[in-house]
């Protein structure tokens, strides 16, 4: 527990003292919501609050693959994998550390970007947001956590920057989906679904365990 | 990695057993399928379904070994269980594929021209599937070292397995047209179609098992070849 803790404070020192890998995830999600503004025709307010949902997760997704490449892409600078896989205590609590500080990261950057979205695009996502928010941050779980354990087995591969999201991405489809029809309700201004709910309740569960307990394979000995 | 005693000697002999009884079937089958009523709406285009959901459950039964094969590597070291885990995944892609193939073929027939494709749930989330082990057949050629590639191809294969459930799960979330479990729920077989589809699905289940144990045969000996090629160039 101790070096979750350790580790989490560490990466977000790290982030702070530098924050490329923050900024780079801001400028990328701003960058594909600009993009949407010229792959779809001209639309009202009304109508942009329907592809709302799927154009911010489909940004979020993005961006999280962005923020994750880098997660442990900064452990192998001086060895520090090796290191990592000489921290005495179960491994899983290095995926946990590394998960959480992930889960703050991208969580500030699609808080900025559904900011961004709502001044630029003039729609309303203030109704309902607390439970947008809720939705969002079960859906964190699920990504940073499959995704801190993929991030760390294609970083020692070739075509990592390739292959991180070619592995990921079909993985968070069914997070993507229960998050995108939980959305749709929530800006609507409508009550959190339940069956989203418990969908990413189930999925944020399944993943987090199972990573948690594959993790001890993936360091070198 | 443990190099355990080579079972390919059972396997050999495996083989020849599943070998007559897929010819066997694969007779019957063939027999069976020619002589069922042809369906009075979608005419000779009918007959996919012998073949379609048979390499449906292949696909899935691949997926389920890769997992198996995974799971036993990570907890005994084993490289015949790698091999096991290497084995399903690529009979599984390929029964994958052919279902991939097999169902676009019968819904231009049976809903006509232009309509090869329908964003039906299940289907989508097959796809997916499919793509989720392309990624893993990817994650083995772009790993370098034979333990870290098996230690991490058999974490992507449990983590892929796992997406099964989910993805029936979300099924019934996003919706869509539903057109597979429909079928198979209001028995829409006809009268003189119940047993070509019984017989496909066997001929299908044997032509599985026998792809897979000759898929691990393969494997296993390759691996054997290789560490006694390894061995003879360090001793000479």
């Amino acid at each position: 527990m101790n070096v979750a803790w350790a580790l989490l404070l560490k990466d977000l020192r790290a982030e702070w003292r530098s924050r490329d890998r923050l900024i780079a995830m801001i400028v990328f999600s701003f960058l594909v919501i600009v993009v949407f503004q010229f792959a779809w025709p001209p639309m009202d307010s009304g109508e942009m609050l329907r592809f709302a949902p799927g154009v911010l997760w489909v940004t979020y997704v993005f961006a999280a693959v962005i923020g994750l490449g880098r997660t442990f892409a900064m452990e192998l600078e001086n060895d520090a994998m090796t290191a990592l896989a000489l921290a005495p205590g179960t491994r899983g609590w290095i995926f946990v550390g590394k998960a959480a500080a992930t889960w703050i990261l991208i969580s500030v950057v699609q808080a900025m970007t559904a900011l961004v979205f709502t001044l630029f695009f003039r729609v309303d996502l203030w109704e309902g947001a607390a439970g947008s928010v809720l939705l969002v941050a079960l859906a964190n779980v699920s990504i940073c956590s499959v995704g801190t354990l993929l991030s760390a087995m294609s970083v020692r591969s070739r075509f990592r920057d390739v292959l991180l999201p070619v592995l990921l991405i079909p993985t968070l489809i069914p997070v993507l989906a229960a998050a995108v029809s939980g959305c749709a309700a929530t800006f609507s201004g409508e009550a959190v679904p339940f069956d989203a709910l418990q969908l990413l309740i189930v999925i944020g569960g399944v993943y987090s365990i199972l990573c948690f307990l594959l993790f001890e394979y993936v360091l070198d000995e | 990695m443990n190099q355990s005693s080579s079972p390919t000697d059972g396997m050999t002999r495996a083989l020849r057993v599943l070998g007559w009884i897929l010819l066997g079937l694969s007779s019957v089958f063939v027999w069976v399928v020619v002589n069922a009523p042809i369906d009075s709406v979608q005419g000779i285009m009918q007959k996919i379904l012998y073949v379609h959901p048979p390499l449906a459950y292949g696909a899935y039964l691949g997926f389920v070994v890769t997992a198996i094969g995974g799971g036993l590597f990570l907890w005994h070291g084993e490289e015949r269980h790698d091999q096991l885990a290497i084995a399903g995944a690529e009979v599984g892609t390929v029964f994958c594929s052919l279902m991939l193939i097999t169902g676009p073929i019968w819904a231009r027939g049976a809903w006509g021209p232009g309509n090869w494709w329908v964003w039906d749930a299940r289907l989508t989330l097959t796809l997916l599937l499919w793509f989720v082990y392309l990624a893993y057949l990817l994650l083995r050629s772009f790993t370098e070292g034979e333990e870290r590639t098996a230690r991490f191809a058999s974490i992507y294969g449990i983590l892929g397995v796992v997406l099964i459930p989910l993805n029936y799960w979300i099924i019934d979330l996003v919706g869509g047209n539903a057109q597979h479990p429909e079928n198979i729920q209001s028995g829409s077989l006809g009268e003189g179609m119940g047993l070509p589809f019984l017989v496909g699905n066997l001929t299908f289940f044997f032509a599985f098992v026998y792809l897979l144990v000759l898929r691990w045969r393969v494997g296993i000996v390759r691996a054997e070849s290789e560490r006694l090629a390894y061995e003879n160039e360090a001793a000479g």
